[in-house]
């Protein structure tokens, strides 16, 4: 049987006719849906898992793109949350860094192997011993303080003086604290427990459930904004967000107190930024270029001034509206027990019934 | 003629039975996970979390049937029984809340009911500077704004019925000197019964479902906490327990809503049908309908439109309007369409099956199928995370990933337009078609697809719609740098940027609305 091409040419033409748009589209879908699976081996680019909120990381890392030509691509979630994504991915995660706000979780991804060892002669200069891993898996990069927050209309500074007065039954409603998810109230926890042991702990867990009642927030602005509008009393926060709020709106009732203080006290709960590059990163001299910038004085200086923390940096100053570094005293217990002290407190949390 | 059917048959009834499979599995993965877990975690979860949890998703799915009963029900019954200026116009905008997610209502409201906000101090004037009035962080706030959101549901599927409803029943009841309002208790409603509440059915699913709205509004229910479980921990086993708890709650609510629609059915009985007659209403009648009207559709819409609207306008807002921001855009509108199209392609061999050649295994894939409508959208997402990266790590990371949890999430809302499209056509029609010489192909092409073509655009609809708003699983499984404008709302709303969350919302809004008018043009089914 012979066949013409001019018998074929009807066909073809239907054929283009009734599958060439569809085939197009599919064309399209396929290559956009790709398109981020293929950007993370393209050779400039690095990849950041991010912890902390967008708009507090996002202006350095522009920084560090203007100056370097280097592509970051942000995923910006819970810190918990990206470390189960890193475990589960496993060997086929497209991070290059993982960033958090909270050493706990860096220590916890450093233990299951997600993190590498670094040997960074600038990291070792810049950031005191006590700020980063034994092996430099992680390194901090900037230092935050859990403090409690007050409306200065509706307390009085001498009214409080340890975070555990926050469970006293006088503050009955007027306290907003964190949710059981964010790794600070689970750090903070743990460093209760350290000092003060497991029974005490329990007691203070208890009346910060009666205290708070529904005022448990996802997130610390929210806390900050409702002591500043004086719907609560006090809030337990991470300082920094007291001044960003201040920053904006420099008349609001609003003021920082710092907890444990006294004599042989506790002293205020500390934890810091961290930052670390994966065990499959494929772009890990990029990856040290990015951690070289963030410690670097410059790179402190902008991460400081613009989430004001305390950068860990010797030689960077922290925002003069903060409370003078050398004026208080942070609790002695490591960050890099951490890690091992969050199981036991988040049953503890649990046990008690926080949200 | 039946061996080629046959032929035809077997690679549909794989895809079928893949299709069934690919849905279940999600499901399974999670029961295995929470059935494996260590006794002590059960009940620990027990004496801790569970009571409270099922109390308020029990609670709050209660208040709002409640809630969405009156509003929907009274609002169909108006349009439908009364003639008045306007009518038409509220008949349309009733369902306008429809294009409005949850989660951005609850974000409106918590500016307009919030500590200090707007409506506080409009009641405070009056009131006094001390008082207070409903938290939008409340039982109440939630139900406020769930069953704002909601009615719609109900007051479609009611006024539907009422249209259709046949007249003489009532006018028998009058005859046999029935009062007006007996009639009413004693015939409407009953038979009206089983649209109201499949409404109602709809309404609960949904609630029980959400996570956007209680996550932001801070209510703990069974689905916000498995999300927090999810993420606040280094291991998904509580958040598994809850997910169980969660399918079996829903199931158990399926199950009773089935039983109650049984015993209800009512037929037409030969005869004629006739349309009611519309009550003329006076000046005051007039005002006042227009004035509840106005007072609903403002609250679950209007006001809350406006808002965001003024806020996408504010400098703000405008400041965040770049290149970056129409990649979110483009990125939901590709999500959206892939998702829907995939989903009418990979659910039209389940109909198909399940209509044609009703064996037990056909009909057990598709109700498998609807598996996904009691699975809440994280619980799917932990699914396929986990599943993708044991079974097809190379998807891993990628959108399809998330086509993926769409489709497993939304299949059903799509069935449930397919199905009831195949099974209207009798295959008289395609067999007589055969006989007139047509073949296999042409007999789709020209008998078939035109008469399911209706079926399959609302189905397509409304998983573009749901796609549209979607966030838990997004939330999980979006690649980096991936973000959609849902979650773009979320993730700013959640920080109380009311401003900065304005474009992205106001625009999911716009691209719903076209196609919730397109949906309601045609005979509407489940959402």
């Amino acid at each position: 049987m012979t066949i013409h091409v001019e018998q074929l040419r009807p066909l073809a033409a239907r054929i283009h006719r009734r599958f060439m748009p569809g085939l197009l589209t599919l064309l399209l879908v396929l290559s956009s849906v790709l398109a981020p699976f293929a950007s993370s081996f393209a050779a400039d680019k690095l990849v950041v898992y991010s912890g902390r909120a967008e708009r507090l990381i996002k202006p350095v890392l522009d920084a560090f793109t203007a100056k370097t030509g280097i592509q970051v691509d942000l995923l910006s979630s819970g810190t918990t949350e990206l470390v189960n994504r890193l475990k589960a991915e496993g060997d086929r995660t497209p991070a290059d860094l993982l960033l958090t706000n909270d050493a706990g979780s860096l220590e916890l991804a450093r233990g299951a192997g997600l993190l590498r060892p670094l040997n960074m002669r600038e990291v070792e200069r810049a950031i005191p011993p006590q700020f980063r891993a034994a092996d430099n898996s992680w390194v901090g990069l900037s230092g935050r303080f859990w403090i409690i927050a007050y409306n200065t209309t509706l307390v009085k500074p001498d009214q409080i003086g340890s975070l555990l007065d926050l469970a006293q039954p006088q503050w009955k409603d007027k306290i907003a604290i964190p949710n059981s998810g964010s790794e600070y109230l689970q750090a903070g926890v743990s460093v209760i427990r350290a000092s003060h042991g497991d029974e005490r702990t329990k007691k203070f867990l208890e009346g910060l459930r009666d205290n708070a009642g529904s005022q448990v927030y996802q997130k610390s602005s929210q806390i900050v904004d409702a002591v500043a509008k004086g719907q609560v009393a006090l809030g337990i926060v991470n300082h920094y967000y007291v001044y960003r709020h201040l920053a904006t709106q420099p008349t609001a009732p609003l003021a920082v107190l710092m907890p444990d203080q006294k004599d042989g006290a506790m002293g205020a709960i500390m934890n810091v930024t961290g930052i670390g590059i994966t065990k499959s990163s494929t772009h890990a001299e990029n990856a040290k270029l990015l951690i070289e910038f963030l410690i670097s004085q410059a790179g402190q200086k902008m991460f400081a001034d613009l989430d004001k923390e305390y950068p860990l940096h010797q030689d960077v100053k922290a925002d003069p509206a903060l409370v003078d570094r050398k004026s208080f005293h942070a609790a002695m217990v490591p960050l890099t027990r951490l890690a091992e002290l969050r199981e036991p407190t988040l049953t503890l949390i649990e046990q008690v019934g926080l949200r | 003629m039946t061996t080629l059917r046959q032929q035809l048959a077997s690679p549909l009834q794989l895809a079928a039975l893949a299709t069934a499979g690919l849905i279940l599995l999600p499901l399974g993965y999670v029961s295995i996970l929470a059935l494996s877990a260590d006794p002590a975690v059960w009940s620990r979860l027990w004496a801790t979390r569970i009571p409270e949890l099922l109390f308020n998703t029990i609670t709050l799915a209660g208040a709002v049937a409640l809630l969405t009963l009156i509003l929907g029900v009274s609002t169909a019954w108006l349009v439908v029984r009364f003639d008045f200026p306007g009518r038409r116009v509220w008949e349309a905008a009733l369902i306008l809340p429809l294009a409005m997610p949850t989660y951005v209502l609850a974000y409106v409201y918590t500016y307009l009911l919030g500590f200090g906000g707007p409506a506080e101090r409009l009641w405070q004037l009056w009131a006094g500077p001390q008082a207070r009035i409903v938290s939008p962080h409340s039982f109440w706030g939630t139900t406020l704004v769930m069953a704002l959101d909601t009615f719609p549901f109900v007051y479609l599927l009611t006024r539907s019925a009422l249209l259709s409803l046949n007249v003489s029943f009532e006018e028998v009841s009058r005859a046999c000197g029935v009062s007006r309002l007996m009639t009413l208790w004693r015939v409407t409603l009953p038979l009206m019964r089983p649209s109201i509440a499949a409404g109602i059915a709809l309404v609960i699913l949904y609630v029980v479902s959400d996570f956007g709205a209680v996550s932001l509004l801070r209510y703990q229910t069974l689905t916000y906490a498995v999300f927090q479980q999810m993420t606040g921990r280094s291991d998904n086993t509580a958040a598994s327990i809850l997910s169980v708890l969660l399918v079996v709650l829903a199931l158990l609510f399926l199950i009773t809503e089935r039983w109650f629609r049984q015993r209800s059915r009512f037929y037409q009985t030969a005869g004629r049908y006739r349309p009611p007659q519309r009550v003329r209403c006076s000046w005051l009648g007039t005002a006042s309908i227009t004035a509840f009207m106005s007072l609903i559709v403002a609250v679950s819409f209007g006001i809350p439109a406006y808002l965001l609207v003024t806020w996408s306008l504010s400098p703000e807002a405008q400041a965040i309007l770049d290149s970056r921001f129409y990649g979110f855009i483009w990125n939901s509108a590709l999500l959206a369409t892939a998702a829907a199209t995939v989903g009418v392609i990979v659910g039209l061999p389940l109909a198909y099956l399940a209509s044609r050649r009703p064996t037990a295994l056909t009909i057990g894939c598709l109700q498998a199928a609807y598996a996904g409508y009691v699975l809440p959208g994280p619980v799917a997402a932990l699914a396929v995370l986990v599943l993708s990266l044991k079974i097809a790590p190379v998807l891993y990371g990628t959108a399809i990933l998330l086509i993926i949890a769409y489709v497993i999430h939304f299949l059903p809302a799509g069935l449930q337009s397919l199905e009831p499209a195949l099974q209207q056509i009798t295959p008289n029609l395609e067999e007589a078609a055969r006989t007139l010489g047509l073949g296999v192909r042409e007999t789709w092409r020209r008998v078939t697809l035109p008469l399911i073509r209706n079926g399959f655009v609302v189905a397509w609809v409304l998983m573009f719609l749901q796609t549209m708003k979607e966030l838990p699983a997004t939330l999980l499984l979006r690649p980096v740098g991936f973000d959609t404008l849902a979650i773009r709302v979320w993730l700013e709303a959640s920080e109380e940027y009311f401003q900065l969350a304005a474009p992205a919302a106001l625009l999911i809004v716009l691209l719903s609305l076209p196609a919730l008018f397109l949906l309601v043009s045609k005979d509407w089914r489940a959402a």
